[in-house]
C-alpha cells in the first residue's frame, strides 16, 4: 500500500504524458484525480498506523541490486516503511498534492501537460523520500526530487528564474554529493545500507568515522533546510518559484532537511549529534533572528515568506537539538506546522499576485476593503505563522522552547525573541497589504477570491485550527518513536560520560 | 625482441595452428575473426555489387550481429587465457567486447545522412568503422605487451583516417592530422615503455610480469611511458589538451566513438592490466592527476559555447573519474571491484555520451546546421521528443539519479571509499557539482529560453536515428533503475 502511494502519482505522470497536451481540463481533471486518490490513500495509511508502535510499518522490501562488501555482497534494497515521524510528512505532502494542483489552475496557462506531470513526478521523489528505509533508496529520493522542482521553477518561475534555478541546484547538488560519499563509507563501514540496520550498526562505528559521516549528512540536510549560513539560495528559489512550487518547497521540500537532521543526524549518530548538538541550537537560535530580521527588511511580499521560513525552521533545529521530549515533538510539529502556515501564505500570495501582477509590499495597500475574503484568510493565516494560541504555530513553538529551556536557557530565550520578531514583521505586512487607505487605483477593481481559491484554503485552515486546539491527536502518533529516540541519545550520553569519565565502556547495557 | 618474436614463430608453426583449433581459442578469438571477416567481406561487396547499396548495409549489421554472438558464447563460456597467454577472453572481456559493438553500431547508425559531401566513400568510411573494434577487443583482451600494440594500432590507425573523413572541412582534417601526429608519439612512447619494461624484466607477457620485481629504474621508467601512452589515449591530464581539437573537428559520429569507446579500450586495459602493476606509492600522484584532469575538463566545458566542444570537454572529465579507479587500485592484484565499477560507468556513459552525440549529429545535418548551443534555443517547443532525450542525457552525464550516470559515479565512488580515499572522493564529487553548471545549461537552452524569432521547426531525422536515441535513452534507464540485469552478467 505504501508503494503504491508512493508511485501512484508517477504513474499519473507518465498516465498525463499520453493525454493531448491541448486538452488543459482533461490535464488538470486526470491530475487532481490523481492526488486526489493518493491523499485518500495516505490518509488512510494515517489511520490504519499503529501509534503506540515504535516500529517501521507498512514495510515493502524487494531485492534491487548488490554492492561489493567488506564481508560479503551487501543488498540494496527497494525498501520502504513508516514510522510515527514519516507518517506525519507523509500526511502533510499528500494533503498539499491537490491543494497545489488546484492552485495551479490560476497561475498555470503555458505547457500544462508539462507542469502536471513535473507536479507529480515531484510527489513520488519527496514520498520517496520520507519513506526510504534503504540509504541507497533515500539518496536516490533525495536528489531525483530535486529535478522536477528544477523544471517547476526554471520553465514557470519568475523574471530572474534562470539565476535561482542553477543557484537552488548546485547548492543542494554539492550538498548531495558530500553526503554521497558519507553514503558509500557508512554502507561500507556497516556492512549494510538497510536503515533499521544502520540504526543499530552506526552507532558502533569508532566515534571519529562517525563524527564525519555525520558532518557529511549534516552538510546536505542543513543546506536542504537552510541552516543558517547556507540559506541564501532559499530566498531566490521561493521568490523565482510559481505558486505551486514555492507551497512545495516550503511545505514539503525544506522538510525533507529537517526530516534527514532527525532520521540520519540525531537517532543514527545519537552520540555525535549529542556533541554537535550546542552548534546547531546555537545556529538554530541564530536562524531564528536572523530570519526575522530578513523578513523586516524586505519589500517583496514572497521574499519575505521565505525569510520567514529560514526563521521558522530555526525552531525546527534548535527543538531538534534540544534533545529533550518536549522540543522533538515541538520540533516534529512545527514541521507540519510551517508546510500548513507557510504553504497558507505562499498560495495567498500568489492569489494576489495573479491580480495584481505585483509582489512589491508598497503596490498593495488597503486590499482589505476591496477583498474581504481574502483579508480574512491573510490574517488568519498570519496569526497561525505568528503563533497565536489556539492555532498550531502556537503549539509547536511553545514545546520547542519550553523544551529548550532546561537544555540551554540563552538560546530558549534568543527563541523568544524571534516569536515577538516574527509577530513584528507578519503584522507590518499585513498591514501594509491589507490595511489603510487604498493607494493604488488599480487596486480598487481586484476581485476577490472565488470558490476555487477559498476551497482549497479552507481545508489547510481547518488543519490549522485542529492542529492548535487537539495537537495530541497528531504527536500521539510520533510521541512513540521520538521517546525511542531519545533513549537512543540518553544512551549515548551516558556512554559518553563514562568515556570522558576515563571508564572503558565496551558494552553499554541498556 | 624481434629475434624472441622469430623464434616464437619459427619454434613451430604448425603448433600455432593446432593452438588457433583448439575449442577454447576458437571461442575466444571468433568475435575478432568474425569482424575481420566482415571487414573482408564489405570490401568485397562494394567492389563487386556496388550498385547494392542495401547489400553493404546487411553486412556491416551482420558482423555486428555474428561478433556479438560469438561474444556471447565467450561470456557462457569463458575460455580464459589462451594462444600461450596472448590472449585473454573471459567474461569482462566478453563484456568490453558487446561495449565496442554498441559503440560501432550506434556510430554507424549515426553516420548515416551525416556525410553528404564524401558519401562516394561511405563504403571505405564503414570499413574503417568496423575494423576499429578488432583493435578495441585486441586491447581489451591482451596478455601480452605486443598483442596490445598490435590492437591499439588497429583501432588508432582507422580513427586517423576517419577523424579526417569530412575533407572539405580544414576542422575535420586539423582534427586528424593532430590525431595522427600525437597518437604516433603516443605509440611511439608505449613502444619504448615497452622496450624498457623487457629490458628490466626480460618478459612482455603481463601474467610473469605481475610476478617480477618491478622496482628496478629500467622497469619503473618503462611502466611510466605505457602509462603515459594510455592515458593519452584516454585524454587523461597533462595528455589530454588534443581532445577537445580533435573531438569538435571530427566527424560527429566518430567523436562518440572516440569518447566512448576508445576511452572504454584503453581504461579496460589500464585497470584489470595496468593497475596492479603500478607501485602503490605513487597513487597519490595519480590521484592528483585524475582531479586534476576532472577540474580542467569541467571548468573547460563550463566557458563553451559548442556544444560538441563541451561534450568533449566532459569527456575529459569523465576519463577523470575513471582515472580514480586507477589511483585507488594501484599494486592491488584484485581488481573486481574496480572492474565491475569501469564497466559500469563506461557502459553508462556509452549509452549517454553515444546517445548525446547522436542528436548533435542529428543538429549538425538538420535545421542550422551548427553545433553551437544557442541552436537548440526553445527546441523543446518543436522537438519535444528530442529535447526530453537531450535532457536525460545531460542529466546522466550529470550524474542525476535514475540514470546509467549515477550508478556508474556511485560506484566508482564507492571504489573510493572502500580504499580509503575519503579527501580524494569528497573532492571528486564537489569537482562533479561544477559539470551539472554546465549539463543544466543545456537544459536550459531547451527548455527554459524561447525560440528565435522566425526559427524554422527541425526537420525529422531519419528513423534509425530516432530508434537509436531511443535505445540509447531505454539503456540509460534501464541501467539506472534495474542495475541488477547489468551487475548479473559480470559476476
Amino acid at each position: 500500500m505504501l508503494a503504491l502511494v508512493t508511485f501512484l502519482p508517477l504513474c499519473g505522470a507518465l498516465l498525463l504524458l499520453l493525454v493531448p497536451g491541448r486538452n488543459a481540463a482533461l490535464l488538470r481533471g486526470v491530475a487532481l484525480l490523481v492526488t486526489a486518490v493518493t491523499a485518500l490513500l495516505g490518509f488512510w495509511l494515517y489511520a490504519r498506523f499503529d501509534g503506540a508502535s515504535v516500529a517501521f510499518q507498512q514495510e515493502v522490501s524487494l531485492a534491487w541490486f548488490t554492492v561489493d562488501g567488506p564481508s560479503g555482497p551487501i543488498p540494496i534494497r527497494f525498501h520502504v516503511g513508516i514510522d510515527g515521524i514519516s507518517l506525519l510528512l507523509v500526511a502533510l505532502t499528500v494533503l498539499l498534492m491537490p491543494l497545489v494542483v488546484l492552485s495551479s489552475y490560476g497561475h498555470v496557462h503555458e505547457r500544462v501537460k508539462e507542469f502536471l506531470v513535473w507536479l507529480l513526478v515531484m510527489e513520488t521523489g519527496m514520498l520517496g523520500v520520507f519513506v526510504a528505509l534503504d540509504l541507497v533508496l533515500f539518496y536516490f529520493f533525495w536528489e531525483v526530487s530535486l529535478v522536477p522542482l528544477y523544471f517547476l521553477v526554471g520553465i514557470w518561475g519568475g523574471e530572474n528564474r534562470l539565476y535561482a534555478t542553477l543557484k537552488f541546484f548546485l547548492y543542494t547538488v554539492a550538498g548531495s554529493l558530500v553526503m554521497l560519499v558519507g553514503v558509500l563509507a557508512l554502507v561500507w563501514r556497516t556492512g549494510s545500507a538497510s536503515v533499521p540496520e544502520l540504526l543499530e550498526r552506526a552507532s558502533a562505528l569508532d566515534p571519529a568515522t562517525q563524527g564525519w559521516i555525520f558532518a557529511a549528512f549534516a552538510l546536505a540536510f542543513a543546506i536542504k533546510v537552510p541552516i543558517l549560513p547556507f540559506h541564501t539560495w532559499l530566498a531566490d528559489a521561493h521568490t523565482e518559484a510559481p505558486t505551486s512550487g514555492s507551497v512545495l518547497l516550503a511545505g514539503v521540500l525544506l522538510k525533507m532537511g529537517t526530516y534527514g537532521l532527525l532520521r540520519f543526524g540525531i537517532e543514527m549518530f545519537p552520540r555525535v549529534a549529542v556533541e554537535a548538538a550546542p552548534l546547531f541550537m546555537m545556529l538554530g537560535a541564530f536562524g531564528i533572528v536572523y530570519g526575522a530580521l530578513l523578513a523586516m527588511a524586505q519589500t517583496d511580499l514572497k521574499r519575505l515568506i521565505a525569510c520567514s521560513s529560514v526563521s521558522h525552521l530555526g525552531f525546527v533545529v534548535l527543538g531538534l537539538f534540544a534533545l529533550t521530549g518536549p522540543a522533538l515533538r515541538g520540533a516534529t510539529l512545527q514541521m507540519v506546522n510551517h508546510g500548513l502556515s507557510t504553504g497558507l501564505l505562499f498560495l495567498l500570495v500568489g492569489m494576489v499576485y495573479e491580480r495584481t501582477h505585483t509582489r512589491a509590499l508598497d503596490r498593495y495597500g488597503g486590499l482589505a476593503s476591496v477583498m474581504p475574503v481574502f483579508a480574512l484568510f491573510f490574517v488568519f493565516t498570519v496569526l497561525s505563522s505568528a503563533g497565536l494560541p489556539g492555532l498550531n504555530g502556537f503549539v509547536g513553538e511553545y514545546l520547542i522552547l519550553a523544551g529548550t529551556f532546561p537544555t540551554s536557557p540563552l538560546w530558549s530565550a534568543v527563541g523568544v525573541s524571534g516569536v515577538v520578531l516574527g509577530a513584528v514583521y507578519l503584522l507590518m505586512a499585513t498591514r501594509r497589504v491589507l490595511f489603510g487607505p487604498v493607494v493604488h487605483e488599480e487596486n480598487r477593481g481586484l476581485a476577490d477570491l472565488g470558490v476555487r481559491e477559498v476551497g482549497l484554503l479552507v481545508p489547510l485552515c481547518a488543519l490549522v485550527v485542529w492542529l492548535g486546539v487537539q495537537p495530541n491527536a497528531f504527536l500521539s502518533r510520533c510521541a512513540p518513536k521520538l521517546d525511542r529516540i531519545l533513549e537512543r541519545v540518553e544512551d549515548a550520553r551516558f556512554a559518553a560520560s563514562l568515556d570522558a569519565a576515563g571508564t572503558s565502556t565496551p558494552e553499554v547495557e541498556r | 625482441m624481434i629475434l624472441e618474436l622469430a623464434s616464437a614463430q619459427a619454434r613451430d608453426l604448425t603448433t600455432l595452428f593446432d593452438d588457433l583449433n583448439a575449442p577454447a581459442a576458437r571461442v575466444a578469438v571468433a568475435p575478432l575473426l568474425v569482424l575481420s571477416a566482415g571487414v573482408v567481406l564489405y570490401l568485397l561487396c562494394d567492389v563487386v555489387l556496388g550498385q547494392l547499396r542495401a547489400m553493404r548495409e546487411v553486412v556491416f549489421a551482420a558482423a555486428i550481429a555474428c561478433a556479438a554472438g560469438a561474444e556471447w558464447r565467450v561470456l557462457a563460456h569463458p575460455p580464459g587465457s589462451v594462444l600461450y597467454g596472448t590472449f585473454v577472453a573471459n567474461q569482462a572481456t566478453a563484456l568490453w567486447g558487446f561495449l565496442f559493438l554498441l559503440a560501432t553500431l550506434l556510430a554507424w547508425i549515426h553516420g548515416h545522412g551525416y556525410y553528404r559531401e564524401n558519401l562516394p566513400f561511405k563504403p571505405e568510411h564503414d570499413a574503417l568503422l568496423l575494423t576499429a573494434p578488432v583493435g578495441m577487443m585486441l586491447m581489451a583482451g591482451a596478455g601480452d605487451l605486443i598483442v596490445f600494440f598490435v590492437g591499439l594500432e588497429l583501432l588508432s590507425i582507422p580513427l586517423y583516417a576517419l577523424c579526417a573523413f569530412r575533407r572539405s572541412r580544414s576542422a575535420s582534417v586539423e582534427a586528424g592530422m593532430k590525431y595522427f601526429l600525437l597518437g604516433s608519439f603516443a605509440s611511439a612512447i608505449f613502444l619504448y615503455g615497452a622496450a624498457l619494461l623487457y629490458a628490466g624484466t626480460g618478459t612482455l607477457a603481463l601474467e610473469p610480469l605481475a610476478q617480477r620485481d618491478l622496482g628496478s629504474p629500467l622497469a619503473r621508467s618503462g611502466l611510466a611511458l605505457v602509462a603515459a601512452s594510455l592515458f593519452f589515449k584516454a585524454a587523461v591530464f597533462p595528455f589530454q589538451w588534443w581532445a577537445p581539437d580533435v573531438y569538435q573537428g571530427s566527424p560527429t559520429p566518430v567523436t562518440g566513438l572516440m569518447a566512448t569507446g576508445t576511452k572504454a579500450a584503453a581504461f579496460a586495459f589500464l585497470v584489470v592490466q595496468v593497475t596492479p602493476l603500478l607501485p602503490a606509492s605513487d597513487a597519490p600522484v595519480v590521484m592528483a592527476l585524475a582531479l586534476v584532469t576532472m577540474a580542467i575538463g569541467n571548468l573547460g566545458a563550463l566557458v563553451q559555447s559548442d556544444l560538441k566542444r563541451m561534450l568533449a570537454y566532459s569527456s575529459v572529465a569523465h576519463a577523470g573519474n575513471l582515472l580514480l579507479l586507477v589511483a585507488a587500485g594501484m599494486g592491488h592484484p584484485d581488481q573486481h571491484g574496480a572492474l565491475r565499477a569501469a564497466l559500469y560507468y563506461l557502459g553508462g556513459y556509452l549509452f549517454t555520451a553515444m546517445g548525446a552525440f547522436g542528436l548533435v549529429a542529428r543538429l549538425e545535418i538538420t535545421g542550422t546546421r551548427s553545433t553551437e548551443l544557442s541552436a537548440l534555443r526553445g527546441l523543446s517547443r518543436t522537438r519535444p521528443g528530442t529535447s526530453a532525450l537531450m535532457a536525460l542525457f545531460m542529466l546522466s552525464l550529470g550524474g542525476i539519479p535514475a540514470t546509467a550516470g549515477f550508478l556508474g559515479k556511485w560506484f566508482v565512488f564507492g571504489v573510493l571509499v572502500r580504499e580509503g580515499w575519503i579527501a580524494a572522493a569528497v573532492i571528486g564529487a564537489l569537482l562533479s557539482v561544477i559539470a551539472l553548471g554546465y549539463y543544466l545549461r543545456v537544459i536550459v537552452v531547451l527548455y527554459m529560453q524561447p525560440a528565435p524569432e522566425g526559427a524554422e521547426p527541425a526537420p525529422r531525422a531519419p528513423w534509425s536515428v530516432s530508434a537509436a536515441g531511443a535505445l540509447c535513452a531505454v539503456f540509460v534507464l534501464a541501467m539506472g533503475l534495474l542495475p541488477s540485469w547489468f551487475l548479473g552478467l559480470l559476476d
